[in-house]
């Protein structure tokens, strides 16, 4: 295939997001035209699903709330399915910009996954001294199970090639997804490179991760992340069933 | 003597009720299995109650019941385990269809307006 015409699809999961997904949506058609736009409608309860399709973008409604992993997994699944040579995840709630796609796009011909990193270089993020202590704690423990240095393993703006594509779609953690998917793919001998990114702050909406779902969210990480780097690469004749 | 005739009628009624179960369809022979393992212990245990005394002795445990409330209790946790386990199974099935379903219906849709990727 003429590696001009690689063809993308641009991954947003959403729950709720009817003030934000419309923005996202143009915002990705402005930067970069010739991505196809699938929006993944996590059981939404407000007109996101009109948001999406009224801006342009494609949108599978689940029939219930699967959670970030499920929905983001029914992309990699679709991007599969429909033969996609890059598929790239961004959030609903405007934090990772579109000028930045160029970057990832230009990265993953290189690699199969590249992640969009806030702390390779100096950028203008900023957050509570929590979740920077939470973010920091995750990528030491990642990068010392991987032996290999990430700064940013929380970020969900990310770009991934066929092989991620197929190992996504094969399996992806449910809950609080990022951390593990990482070390998952590390396992399986794929090549991932961090590159620095700007993101802004979220404009609307709420994090997630609300104090009582913190600790919960440490301890769930911290298990799936260690158990992930215990588990034997899955044969590759699984993978390309 | 009462409780020893009431704890194997307990015992059979118990078995009689998994078999009938199974044969009801309500609940699944691979699930069931457990379940006939221990009633039949358990009527075992009633029909000879020396059986229990002589286990308690050999474990050296002085209270002979508790041996019964041992052998109850793990079980309940191998069970409730078996259990979790299949839950999680099922919750990754059920997961794998809907986004199965999903895609096919946009898939199906975008063949209608001739729109293929």
């Amino acid at each position: 295939m003429n590696p001009d015409r690689l063809s993308i699809l641009v991954i947003i999961p959403a729950y709720n997001e009817e003030a934000s997904i419309g923005f996202v949506i143009r915002d990705v058609r402005k930067f970069a035209p010739e991505a196809d736009i699938l929006v993944i409608n996590d059981g939404s309860s407000d007109r996101t699903e009109s948001c999406a399709r009224e801006a342009g973008a494609k949108v599978l409604t689940l029939p219930y709330n699967v959670g970030i992993g499920g929905g983001m997994q029914t992309g990699y699944l679709y991007a599969k399915q429909m033969g996609y040579d890059i598929a790239i995840q961004m959030d609903a709630d405007g934090q990772h910009p579109a000028e930045e796609l160029r970057k990832l796009i230009a990265g993953v011909a290189e690699q199969d996954l590249v992640i969009g990193s806030r702390f390779l270089e100096t950028t203008s993020f900023r957050s509570s001294a929590a979740r920077r202590m939470g973010i920091a704690f995750f990528s030491r423990l990642v990068s010392w199970v991987t032996g290999e240095r990430f700064t940013d393993t929380t970020s969900g703006f990310r770009a991934a090639g066929r092989k991620v594509i197929e190992l996504y779609a094969w399996y992806y953690p449910t809950d609080y997804p990022e951390v593990e998917s990482i070390v998952y793919l590390k396992r399986q001998g794929c090549r991932i490179a961090e590159i620095p990114v700007e993101m802004r702050p979220r404009t609307t909406g709420r994090s997630s991760i609300t104090p009582w779902r913190s600790a919960y969210y440490m301890v769930k990480v911290t298990l799936s992340v260690l158990m992930s780097a215990l588990r034997r690469p899955l044969r590759r004749t699984a993978v390309t069933e | 003597m009462a409780i020893y005739v009431l704890s194997v009628f307990i015992a059979a009624l118990f078995l009689i009720f998994v078999l009938e179960l199974v044969r009801r369809q309500k609940l699944r022979e691979q699930y069931s299995l457990l379940w006939i393992l221990f009633s039949v212990v358990l009527l075992v245990c009633s029909i000879n109650v020396h059986l229990v005394e002589w286990l308690a002795s050999k474990l050296g445990v002085k209270y002979a019941p508790a041996v019964l409330f041992l052998f109850g209790l793990l079980f309940c946790f191998a069970f409730i385990l078996h259990l979790t386990i299949v839950i999680t199974r099922l919750t990754a099935q059920v997961l794998r269809l809907t986004q199965e379903i999903v895609i096919l219906k946009e898939r199906e849709a975008a063949g209608e307006h001739g729109q293929n990727h």
